[in-house]
This record gives C-alpha cells, sequence and structure tokens, in this order.
C-alpha cells in the first residue's frame, strides 16, 4: 500500500507549513502594531 | 373598513391593560384571517414625507424597491421553473455543462451581468448622487441655523441668532412605562418641551453631543444624523407642512436610549417669531434671576423641578442612584462633603466641582453649558438637603456665576 | 515530547492516544478537533439563542415587563458577539477541519498542535464573555458589555467592566480564529495530494482559503481598535477622546475595517459548501467553478474598500459617500455570479430534495433577500432613512441567520453521515427546515417594516404604532427558537445511530471526500488518493 505521503515528503510539507504560518504571525503582529498608530 | 380599525386603535389605546391585552390578541388573530382590512393599521412604508428630502428618500426607496422586486421575481421564477421541471422523480437526466462553451452561449451568459451594471451605477447610481449632493448641501440658501446637541438621555436646542436654549426631556411617566397605567397616544414620543420651527424656511441644523454619540432622526423629515462628541456634524431641513413631528434617537446611547424622543412642533412664520420673542424674554429674566439672592425655599423647589427633569434618569427619584454605574446621592460623601474651599473657589471633586464639570470616562456629563445660573444653584442646593442628606448649606444663583 | 514529526502520523496516533476526555483535551486529530468546534457551535448558538429570546419577550408588547433596559442592553450586544464568534466562525472551523483534509487528500491539518490550542481558546473567551452576568447577580459589577457589539467609543469607554471582560475575550477568540487561519492556509498550500492543482481545489476549501486570509488582514485590526480602548478606560490615552485630540469615529472607522470583512468571512465558507451540495442533489457538476473562484477573489479584495457604509450617517465628507456607495454596489457583480452559477447548477440537473438540498434552496432564497436589500442600503439618501432602524436588523439577519446559520445547517445535513457513518432522520430534518423558513420569515419580515415606520434598532420599549409587528416578530422568534431543538435532537439521534451509510452517501456526490468510507477512518489517505 502506497501511503499518502512519503515519510521525507510530509515532513518537508509539514516544515513548509510552520514557515508559513511564522511568517503570517509576523504579517499578523505588524498589522496589529501598525494600527495602533493610525491617525485619522 | 379602514376607518373603522383605526377607530378600534384609537380606543385601544386609552383601555385598562387587560382590555388592551385582549384586544390586541383579537386585532393578531384577526389578522390571521383577515389580513386586508386588518392591514390598515400596519404600515409598510415610510411615513409621510414633510421635506423635499424626505419626498426624494421616498421616492428612490419605492423605485428601488419595485428594481429590486423585480429582480428578486425574475430570478427565482426561473430557479422555481428550474425545480419543477428538473426533477428526479419526473425522470429528467441531467446534464453535464459546466460553463458557456460557444461565443452565443457566453453573450447569453454577460446579459444579466450587463443588466446588472446598469440598474447599480446608472439607473440606482445617478439619482442617488443627485440625493446626496442635495442633502449634503447645508449652506446654500439657509435662513436659519438650530443647534442640537445629545446628551446622556436628552436633547439640547439652541437658537444662536436669538440667544435661546432649552433642554427638551421624555414626558411619559414612569407609570405608563411600567405598565402601571395604561400608555397615552404618543407614548415614549412625547416630550416635555418640543423644538419650535418655522415651515418654509430652510433650516440648517448643526449637531454635537456631550458625552457619547447619539443620532438625531424625525422619519418624517427623511434626515439622520450623528450627534459626535467633540465635533459638529449638519444636516438641512425645510419642513413644507406645519404639524407635530415625532422621531427617536437612533444610536444607541446608553441605558435610556429608548426614552429620548425628538418632537418638532412645525409652524407658520409668524408664530414661531413670536415663540421665539416668548422664549428670549424668559430667558432674560432666567439670567437676571442669577443676580438676586434666592431664599432657600425657593432653591429647594426650583431645585427638585430640575432634578426629576435632568438627574432623575441616573440617580433616581429617591437619590438611591443605580450603583455601580449610577452612584448614590443620599449619604453620597461627596454631596456630604464642603461646598467650596475657604477662599471661596472651587474643590477638585467636590459636589459643585461634579454639577459643572461633570466626570470624564463616566455618564456624568458637565453641565457647565447646559444649565443656568440659577438651575446649577438649585440642583446643589436641593441635592444637599434632600434624599436624607441635612447639610444645611445652601449656594447662590450668583456665586455659580462668579465661579464659572 | 511527541515525536510527531518523525514519525508516520499512523504510529505517532497509538503512541499518543488518550482514552477518556483526556482524547479530547490533547488531541491533534483534525477529525477530533473539528466535532469539537462543531459541539461548542450548536452550545453557543443556543446559548446566544436564549439571550435573544430574553429580548423577544420584552418586545412582545410595548412597555417594561421583564428587564431593565440596561440588562436588555447587554443582551443584545453579547447575543451578537456569542452568535458571531461562538456560534457562526466555530461552526465554519469545524467544517474547515473536518472536510478540508478530505478533501484535498491530506493525512491532517498541517499544524495539528495549534489546531488544538485554537480550539480549546474558545471555551474560556466565551467564559470570560458572560461572567459578568454571572458576576452581577452576586453583585460584583454591573453585568456584561451593554454597548451593542460593536462597542463604539465612547459609550464603551463609560462602561462597566463588562467591557473589559469583552475586550479580553474578543482578544482571545481573534488569536483562536487567527491560529485556525494560519493552519488552513498553510494545510491548502502545503497539503494537497499530488494533483491537486489550486484551480482543482474544490469551492468549500477556495471558499476558506479568502475567509482565513480576511482574518489574517482584519482581525489584528479589530484587535489592535479594541486595545486603543482598553487603554483609552484605564491608562488615560486620548485615542477616542475629542478632548484629548481624538475622534469616536476613528473607532468606528477601525471597527468596520474588521467588521465588513466579518460578514465576508462568515458568509463565504457557506458558498464554498453550497455549490457542492446543490451539484450532489442536482447529480450534475459545479457550473462555473473557475467563475467561482475568481468570485470569491474579489468579493474578498471589494470587501476591505467598502467598510464605511455601515456609518454613512456619521457625518463623513460627500466624496467618501459617493465612492462607499459605489464601491459597495460593486460587490453585486461578483455576488451575481454566484447566484448565476448556482441555479445554473441546478439548471437541467435531475433534482431529489432532500433535507440538504431543501436548506440550500432557502438559503439562496432568502440569502438573495438579504444581497436585494443590501444593494438598497447601499444608497446613501435612502440609507439615511434605513440606518440604525429595524430595516437593517432584518436586512444583516437575512444575511447571517439565513445566509450564515442557514448555510451552516446545509452544511451539517449534507455531511453528517459522512462524520457519523448514519443517516439523520429525513423526516425530522424537512420538518427543521420548514419551521425554520417560516418562523424565520415570521420573525424578521415584519422588522423590514417598523424600521420603514421609523422604529429605531436596540430599544428595550417603543412607540405604541409598532405594536402589532412586533409581537409577530415575537412569536415567530420563539416558534424559530424551539424548532432548533428539532435539529439538536436530530443530531443527537444521528451521532447514536440509524440506518448504516456507505462512502458516497447521496447519489450524486463527487470529490475525493465521498471515496473514504462513512465514517473515514481515524486516520484518512493512508493510501494516496487518485484526483481526477
Amino acid at each position: 500500500m502506497k501511503p499518502a505521503f512519503s515519510d521525507a515528503d510530509l515532513e518537508r510539507r509539514r516544515a513548509a507549513s510552520r514557515r508559513l504560518g511564522w511568517l503570517l504571525a509576523a504579517v499578523v503582529l505588524a498589522i496589529y502594531i501598525a494600527g495602533l498608530f493610525v491617525k485619522r | 373598513m379602514a376607518s373603522c380599525t383605526d377607530d378600534t386603535r384609537t380606543t385601544k389605546l386609552v383601555e385598562p391593560k387587560p382590555g388592551r391585552k385582549l384586544h390586541r390578541k383579537l386585532l393578531f388573530l384577526s389578522g390571521l384571517t383577515l389580513p386586508l382590512p386588518v392591514l390598515a393599521g400596519y404600515s409598510f412604508n415610510f411615513p409621510e414625507p414633510v421635506t423635499p428630502i424626505a419626498r426624494e428618500t421616498l421616492h428612490i426607496h419605492n423605485e428601488f424597491m419595485l428594481v429590486i422586486t423585480v429582480l428578486f421575481v425574475v430570478v427565482f421564477a426561473i430557479m422555481i421553473y428550474s425545480m419543477i421541471r428538473h426533477r428526479k422523480s419526473t425522470g429528467h437526466a441531467a446534464a453535464r455543462f459546466t460553463g458557456p462553451t460557444s461565443a452565443l452561449q457566453w453573450f447569453w451568459t454577460l446579459i444579466p451581468f450587463a443588466i446588472l451594471l446598469f440598474i447599480d451605477f446608472i439607473l440606482m447610481g445617478i439619482p442617488a448622487v443627485k440625493a446626496i449632493v442635495n442633502m449634503e448641501d447645508t449652506k446654500t440658501g439657509t435662513d436659519i441655523v438650530l443647534k442640537v446637541t445629545g446628551m446622556q438621555w436628552k436633547w439640547q436646542y439652541e437658537y444662536p441668532e436669538a440667544g435661546v436654549k432649552f433642554i427638551s426631556v421624555l414626558a411619559t411617566p414612569r407609570e405608563q412605562i411600567a405598565n402601571a397605567e395604561p400608555k397615552g397616544e404618543h407614548y415614549l414620543l412625547e416630550v416635555d418641551k418640543p423644538v419650535v420651527l418655522p415651515v418654509g424656511k430652510k433650516i440648517r441644523v448643526l449637531l454635537t453631543s456631550l458625552d457619547v454619540i447619539h443620532t438625531w432622526w424625525v422619519p418624517q423629515f427623511g434626515v439622520k444624523r450623528d450627534a459626535v462628541p467633540g465635533f459638529l456634524r449638519e444636516t438641512w431641513l425645510l419642513i413644507e407642512k406645519p404639524g407635530i413631528y415625532r422621531g427617536q434617537c437612533a444610536e444607541l446611547c446608553g441605558k435610556d436610549h429608548g426614552f429620548m424622543p425628538v418632537v418638532v412642533r412645525a409652524v407658520p412664520e409668524p408664530e414661531y417669531l413670536a415663540w421665539l420673542e416668548t422664549q428670549k424674554a424668559e430667558a432674560k429674566a432666567a439670567a437676571g434671576g442669577a443676580d438676586r439672592t434666592w431664599s432657600t425655599e425657593e432653591l429647594m423647589a426650583k431645585g427638585k423641578e430640575v432634578y426629576d427633569k435632568i438627574c432623575v434618569a441616573c440617580h433616581q427619584p429617591n437619590g438611591q442612584g443605580l450603583p455601580p454605574t449610577f452612584p448614590a446621592l443620599a449619604g453620597s460623601k461627596l454631596v456630604n462633603g464642603p461646598l467650596l474651599g475657604a477662599d471661596g473657589k472651587i474643590i477638585p471633586d467636590s459636589h459643585v466641582d461634579r454639577v459643572l464639570n461633570g466626570k470624564a470616562g463616566t455618564a456624568m456629563q458637565a453641565f457647565r453649558n447646559s444649565l443656568s445660573d440659577v438651575e446649577i444653584a438649585s440642583i446643589i442646593t436641593y441635592e444637599r438637603n434632600s434624599f436624607g442628606n441635612r447639610k444645611g448649606d445652601m449656594i447662590q444663583p450668583a456665586q455659580i456665576k462668579a465661579l464659572r | 515530547m511527541s515525536t510527531a514529526t518523525t514519525t508516520h502520523p499512523a504510529e505517532h496516533a497509538v503512541a499518543d492516544y488518550h482514552g477518556g476526555w483526556l482524547r479530547w483535551i490533547t488531541t491533534t486529530n483534525h477529525k477530533d478537533i473539528g466535532t469539537m468546534y462543531m459541539t461548542f457551535a450548536l452550545v453557543m448558538f443556543f446559548v446566544g439563542g436564549l439571550m435573544i429570546l430574553g429580548v423577544r419577550a420584552e418586545l412582545f408588547q410595548p412597555g417594561l415587563q421583564l428587564m431593565k433596559p440596561e440588562f436588555f442592553n447587554q443582551l443584545i450586544g453579547v447575543h451578537a458577539l456569542i452568535m458571531i464568534f461562538g456560534a457562526l466562525m466555530p461552526a465554519a472551523t469545524g467544517f474547515a477541519n473536518w472536510m478540508i483534509p478530505l478533501m484535498i487528500g491530506a493525512p491532517d491539518m498541517a499544524l495539528p498542535r495549534l489546531n488544538n490550542w485554537g480550539f480549546w481558546l474558545l471555551p474560556p473567551a466565551a467564559f470570560l464573555l458572560t461572567l459578568p452576568f454571572t458576576l452581577a447577580l452576586f453583585g460584583i459589577g454591573d453585568g456584561a458589555l451593554a454597548t451593542g457589539w460593536t462597542f463604539y467609543a465612547p459609550l464603551s469607554v463609560q462602561g462597566g467592566m463588562g467591557v473589559d471582560f469583552a475586550i479580553l475575550a474578543v482578544h482571545i477568540l481573534g488569536i483562536s480564529s487567527i491560529m485556525g487561519s494560519i493552519n488552513i492556509i498553510v494545510t491548502i498550500f502545503n497539503m494537497r495530494a499530488p494533483g491537486m492543482t489550486m484551480m482543482k481545489l474544490p469551492l468549500f476549501a477556495w471558499g476558506w482559503l479568502i475567509t482565513a486570509f480576511l482574518l489574517i488582514a482584519t482581525l489584528p485590526v479589530l484587535a489592535g481598535a479594541v486595545t486603543m480602548l482598553l487603554t483609552d478606560r484605564h491608562f488615560g490615552t486620548h485615542f477616542f477622546d475629542a478632548a484629548g485630540g481624538g475622534d469616536p469615529i476613528l473607532f468606528q472607522h477601525l471597527f468596520w475595517f474588521f467588521g465588513h470583512p466579518e460578514v465576508y468571512i462568515l458568509l463565504l465558507p457557506v458558498w464554498g459548501l453550497i455549490p457542492h451540495v446543490l451539484s450532489t442533489f442536482s447529480r450534475k457538476p459545479i457550473y462555473g467553478h473557475t467563475a467561482q473562484i475568481y468570485s470569491f477573489i474579489a468579493i474578498g479584495l471589494l470587501s476591505v474598500v467598502v467598510w464605511a457604509h455601515h456609518i454613512l450617517t456619521s457625518g463623513l465628507p460627500l466624496p467618501a459617500l459617493i465612492y462607499f456607495m459605489f464601491s459597495t454596489m460593486a460587490i453585486s457583480l461578483p455576488l451575481a455570479v454566484l447566484f448565476f452559477c448556482w441555479i445554473a447548477t441546478m439548471w437541467k440537473g435531475a433534482m431529489s430534495f432532500e433535507t440538504p438540498m431543501l436548506f440550500a434552496i432557502g438559503f439562496i432564497v432568502l440569502f438573495g433577500i438579504a444581497g436585494l436589500t443590501g444593494l438598497v442600503l447601499a444608497d446613501v439618501a435612502a440609507d439615511a432613512q434605513y440606518h440604525h432602524s429595524y430595516f437593517v436588523v432584518a436586512h444583516f439577519h437575512y444575511a447571517l441567520f439565513a445566509g450564515g446559520i442557514m448555510g451552516v445547517m446545509t452544511g451539517v445535513y449534507f455531511w453528517l453521515p459522512k462524520w457519523t457513518g448514519h443517516m439523520y432522520s429525513e423526516k425530522l430534518g424537512k420538518l427543521h427546515f420548514w419551521l425554520t423558513v417560516l418562523s424565520f420569515n415570521l420573525t424578521f419580515m415584519p422588522q423590514f417594516f417598523l424600521g420603514l415606520a421609523g422604529m429605531p434598532r436596540r430599544i428595550p420599549d417603543y412607540a405604541l404604532q409598532f405594536a402589532e409587528f412586533n409581537a409577530i416578530s415575537s412569536i415567530g422568534a420563539f416558534i424559530l427558537g424551539f424548532s432548533q431543538l428539532i435539529f439538536a435532537w436530530n443530531i443527537w439521534s444521528c451521532v447514536r445511530g440509524g440506518p448504516k451509510v456507505d462512502g458516497r452517501v447521496w447519489e450524486g456526490a463527487e470529490g475525493l471526500e465521498w471515496e473514504l468510507s462513512s465514517p473515514p477512518p481515524h486516520h484518512s489517505w493512508e493510501t494516496q488518493p487518485v484526483v481526477k
């Protein structure tokens, strides 16, 4: 039976996910902090 | 039949509660069985417009409702046709198409969107832009300026040119709200002192607020504008027909948001001018009052009158307040504290300071600009000698005048 | 520390598997977490529903009968927050957790432990939001948030400690949603089975992808706005205080910069799932798959540039009024594409009308009313009359109940047999549908007329001319509320047992998720799926 993803492949995908996850978290933080300086 | 239903409505309103309740139930049941005649008591559209803006708004609204009803009927007629024809139970075999394939099909697919584009930006868009430009033009040909100040939970009206200002509060008795008395015809839409405006004149309305955001709205005028603390907003009216017009605050502004109505009495210009003269005379008399010495009894009587209008919503008739949001005055440290400093100045965070300047970040507003010297002096004197408070001291309107 | 990153998922699960309640606390399995999200959403749906039944009972007749205005104000605001953040969003996230890995052929979500954390932030947040009610019973504080769900300053600056609790709860709910969104984005980007290109990606996953990006772009703005509110309340700042150089309207801009996309955040997952249901019960492929994807993207982009149509009466400058009117009207075009594709999916199919299909059709019709009234609300001139009135209340309940909640119900009936392996009671499902649709209209249709006649929102008592429609609306609300017990009962009995279903469940079902057994094995896709 061929598994959906090989172990190495799965690990590579998970690592890429973690990187992108942190990047998105950084974007969230950046928007939040920028928001505090908004002036109308 | 319509007038007959109207009669039932008016009698129903003055009947005592149990009968009224039964009546409403009957009305409701009959509404289920006999919709048309009873529907005369129901309103399905804007109330009768009395300003050019309201007429335009009603016209636009009717037109748009027609457009969207047609869209709704056409689109869902197609869907319902499909639901009837293309059923498995009638043996319809499913097609497999997933999109337009030929140029002709693309053409027919894009037609509805072209129609929608036309409806959005031409059919609805152009009259809307015209109406907005008109609505926002508060400055051309203005005859009178009315300044409206919202505050928790009352409206202050000011005629800057005439130097007249007064506060207008809900006049419906508490007993009616608590269902202890039958409700009157204008339940919750009646005030002690309506604002009076002339018909046929363009009135520029300036709006602001003392505490939180309120919204001034009279449906028959077709305008609604927020009153924002610290800023001036504006709109305009041109009332075409004498009458009494009723509205409400439309922005949630705290506990009594539902209890701050707007009542406008529109009258012919001569009547308006006469009214304005009496207001001016009253204001002059009141201002003169600040210069004479008042007796304790006078201050107490006046104080009770003003307290029951201005302070009672939060601090309650018995001075017990609604803690923790609205503190009690009975036994309050602040009210029972010293009146003024030894130098005759205001002590920070004292009773006088609080009434004049309010407390930032709470519902306690500054009454410095909304109440007269006499009113402030009488309220302070009243509060210090009521609800079990026995300070025995008093403050004169002249002192308040000097402290401002 | 588990070695989840290096071992095969199946072995990892055996090592990590806990029985009993510990299973639910420690689980990293997307199906378990999805189930928890759905259960939480259902509970919150009833909590928020009870609150609004209290409100409708008070509004049944003029006069104050049951509660003080202060308490009324708390109920309306917390009802909205509970329904939005506690019921609709978690339900959508529950769908995503359950279905996205199945649909794209992934063994699980990409970041399973983040997934667990994202869920377990929700119950404490809901607890914080409602705690002030309980505290007030014991004489501590003055109850929950009483400003409506919009937190408008300066009312919220002057409010009691319920506002602080709500600010804290919103922060936590926001973090939870952000974590869920990050997980969904990275899962869709990295965990698709070979052959599953982005353009082949099922519409449900596409809808959620746009939702997740909207959450990431706008939730931090909401968090920023409520943080500023918190510092205004306690630390002497003046962001929203004109006396200190601030501006109360700034809060409204920040709030609605989040608040308007939030509407699409709630609706995009539903728009994603509706085509699957229509296609299944019409036994015909989805019409305009690509067109719908581009519409989702267009709506996502437009949604962040139209926010001020929520504050058209606040005194914006004329050019801003005209801009926000036209940009709002522009949303009707991609939305019309969706309606077109939905109806075209049904067209010339071989339809049958099981409960999910009924709910999907009910959704289209009633959401159509929301869309069309939304179009007229965009018109600034007419909006002056509609704004802050019951017309708006009716409009957004057509959008969020008929559009959001009924969309979720569609999904629940559609996927419940897949999740449980049992068929629910079709008879009760249909009864639930008809009761819901009829009582929903009985509740909210009169509110359109109330708004036109001039009844403002958020008032605990009203003038006598509004009495008849309010009585009808309250009766409708109670029928609507109690009909939902049928829903809960139907779900419960379906989980407990019922006729067995096969993997495909529905005759016309297409997609990877239907190739697994029902219920799917604890670890799906042990073998590589073939993407057609």
